[in-house]
């Protein structure tokens, strides 16, 4: 029983120093987020504010005082457009990969034809592929086919590198369902399109909701390629617009902190809610 | 029309077809063809500010880049920071796997929340722990002066080795979320039987721990090493917006930008890009490999 006792004590610190260690970092932005800014620089900070404020937020989001960047872009205009080009560009990639990533998956688990392995390598092969050797070919790509500086070209790009992942992933779903009832529907007389888009897309639904949230957060948080790839607030996401903003040489810490925020809200939300989904996805991905 | 045309859709290569040519010519594309781009980009004097001079040199970029003093050190830096990171990364892991393995009340909230930092931006990542490390304003000298540990705000990124264990750190952070969530299904799948049945023929605490729980963690905790190498040494993200171009942390994933894209060199960045990817592509040639292994029945 003793032994028992302090084995529960243990555990407590331990949960308790896992809670800290997480949670601690983000519950300082978010301070320092609604903290007016003599207090945040003050020695030592007010770790809880006296007067909490939303004015870095409103900077970030609507007014844009306090702050002009270079060729005299406010603040709420480099954060306003990132979000807007983030959003468009995380959900059309997701769109396509939610439309291809199944059918895919559904041929190489369900039908035979001629060079599928090979077909299914040269897929799987893209994971393999370095990042730079492929960022740098792609910028002169991008720049005699147009797509530099453009959420087009954005998107393309995602896709292409979400799509072998996720295809992988909803293989191995399909071959862990049962084939009995697509089999029977057949016998019924369904064609093959009938029978995947009525029964075997119904039968992996956990496992698609799984690739839809993965190839979001990927997205949403791109941020090499949009460096290469984009130059101006026509295309670029938040998380380049956001290091731009930093990268001049006075930082304004509480609106970095609003913003950073801001581009937390869509992954957090994402794992309170699809917590269960995520997790699978996760270790499907790297197990099968 | 369209009665033949799903007729002919009726045959299982046709259907296939069908379905993989479009996504093929995408994957070509914008994933084959560019590797092939920069790969003769890599045999040539091929500077974008000067597109007047652009030549054939053979191999001449490859020899430049491993005699350049600045990648030799950027190799060992990253080599520092594989190390260091995955041991870390994995003793973490291994000890937050087990806590939540463990019935509590919150259980389930401590779960989702130590997602959390794998989930954000890698580059929010590294904004994040600058202002916390800042040395101003930051919130770590502001805990360390409170417990009067220490007297006077330090710069803590201006010293190069810190800068350097504070960038593994910030990775670490990030990757340990992951990886418990690896060893957590492992564990989770481990039938109590085992257990029990352990008990049964006389093995006390530490040696269930080492033969049952250990022992089923072997195969994931080589995957997790790997996975864990492949991330500490293409992390870009986080150190870039840490230090940017800084010569404390500069890893040849920065130097590579770096090369390419601020000095616009891109024979020597492409030749640079090969010779690290070759390193990147055997770790996930290795990787795949155990995955597809498994894969088939």
């Amino acid at each position: 029983m003793k032994q028992r006792m302090s084995f529960r004590f243990l555990l407590g610190i331990l949960i308790a120093f896992m809670l800290i260690w997480t949670l601690a970092p983000l519950m300082w932005i978010f301070i320092s987020s609604i903290s007016p800014r003599t207090e945040l620089y003050s020695k030592p900070p007010h770790w809880i504010p006296h007067n909490p404020t939303l004015q870095a937020y409103d900077k970030v989001l609507i007014s844009g005082e306090g702050f002009r960047g270079g060729g005299g872009i406010s603040a709420a205009t480099l954060f306003r457009t990132g979000i807007i080009n983030s959003l468009i560009i995380s959900i059309s990639t997701t769109l396509l990969v939610m439309f291809f990533a199944p059918l895919l998956g559904y041929a190489f688990s369900r039908l035979d034809f001629p060079g599928k392995n090979l077909f299914f390598l040269a897929i799987i092969g893209i994971i393999a592929l370095p990042g730079w050797p492929v960022l740098i070919g792609l910028f002169s790509q991008f720049s005699m086919l147009g797509l530099l500086d453009t959420k087009t070209g954005l998107i393309l790009l995602s896709f292409t590198f979400r799509l072998p992942f996720e295809t992988w992933f909803m293989k191995g779903y399909f071959e862990s369902v049962p084939q009995e009832v697509e089999d029977a529907a057949r016998i019924d007389g369904c064609t093959h399109v009938q029978t995947l888009f009525r029964i075997s897309l119904q039968m992996v639904r956990p496992g698609l909701i799984a690739v839809t949230i993965i190839s979001f957060l990927h997205t949403w948080n791109m941020f090499a390629a949009p460096l290469v790839l984009t130059y101006t607030l026509k295309a670029k996401p938040l998380t380049v617009t956001m290091t731009e903003f930093i990268g001049q040489y006075f930082v304004h810490w509480d609106l970095m902190s609003a913003a950073t925020i801001l581009a937390i809200i869509p992954p957090v939300l994402i794992v309170v809610l699809f917590q269960k989904y995520l997790i699978r996805g996760l270790s499907a991905g790297a197990i099968k | 029309m369209l009665k033949r045309f799903s007729l002919w859709l009726d045959d299982k290569t046709h259907l296939a077809m069908a379905i993989l040519i479009p996504s093929m010519l995408l994957l070509l594309a914008f994933a084959y063809l560019p590797a092939l781009y920069s790969l003769r980009f890599s045999f040539l004097k091929y500077n974008i500010k000067m597109p007047h001079d652009i030549r054939f040199i053979g191999f001449e970029n490859y020899l430049y880049i491993l005699k350049d003093p600045v990648f030799q050190q950027s190799v060992l830096r990253v080599g520092y920071f594989m190390v260091v990171a995955t041991l870390a990364v994995l003793g973490m892991s291994m000890l937050f796997a087990q806590i939540l393995n463990q019935e509590f009340r919150f259980r389930g909230f401590l779960r989702a929340a130590i997602i959390i930092p794998w989930a954000i931006p890698p580059v929010v990542n590294g904004h994040l722990w600058k202002w916390i490390f800042n040395g101003e304003y930051g919130a770590f000298n502001g805990f360390l002066y409170q417990f009067g540990l220490i007297e006077e705000y330090q710069f803590w990124l201006a010293d190069p080795l810190v800068a350097l264990n504070i960038a593994v750190f910030i990775f670490v952070w990030r990757y340990v979320p992951f990886v418990t969530i690896l060893f957590l299904g492992v564990l989770q799948s481990i039938s109590p039987q085992l257990y029990e049945a352990a008990t049964v023929d006389g093995a006390g605490a530490v040696r269930r721990f080492l033969h049952i729980t250990l022992g089923s963690m072997r195969r994931i905790s080589v995957i997790a090493v790997v996975l864990t190498l492949i991330a500490a040494f293409s992390v870009f993200d986080g150190i870039y917006a840490l230090m940017e171009f800084d010569a404390a942390t500069k890893t040849p994933m920065i130097y590579n930008y770096q090369m390419t894209f601020e000095m616009g060199r891109f024979g020597r960045g492409s030749a640079m890009a090969y010779l690290v990817g070759i390193f990147l592509f055997a770790l996930t040639f290795f990787y795949i490999r155990m995955s597809l292994k498994e894969d088939r029945p």
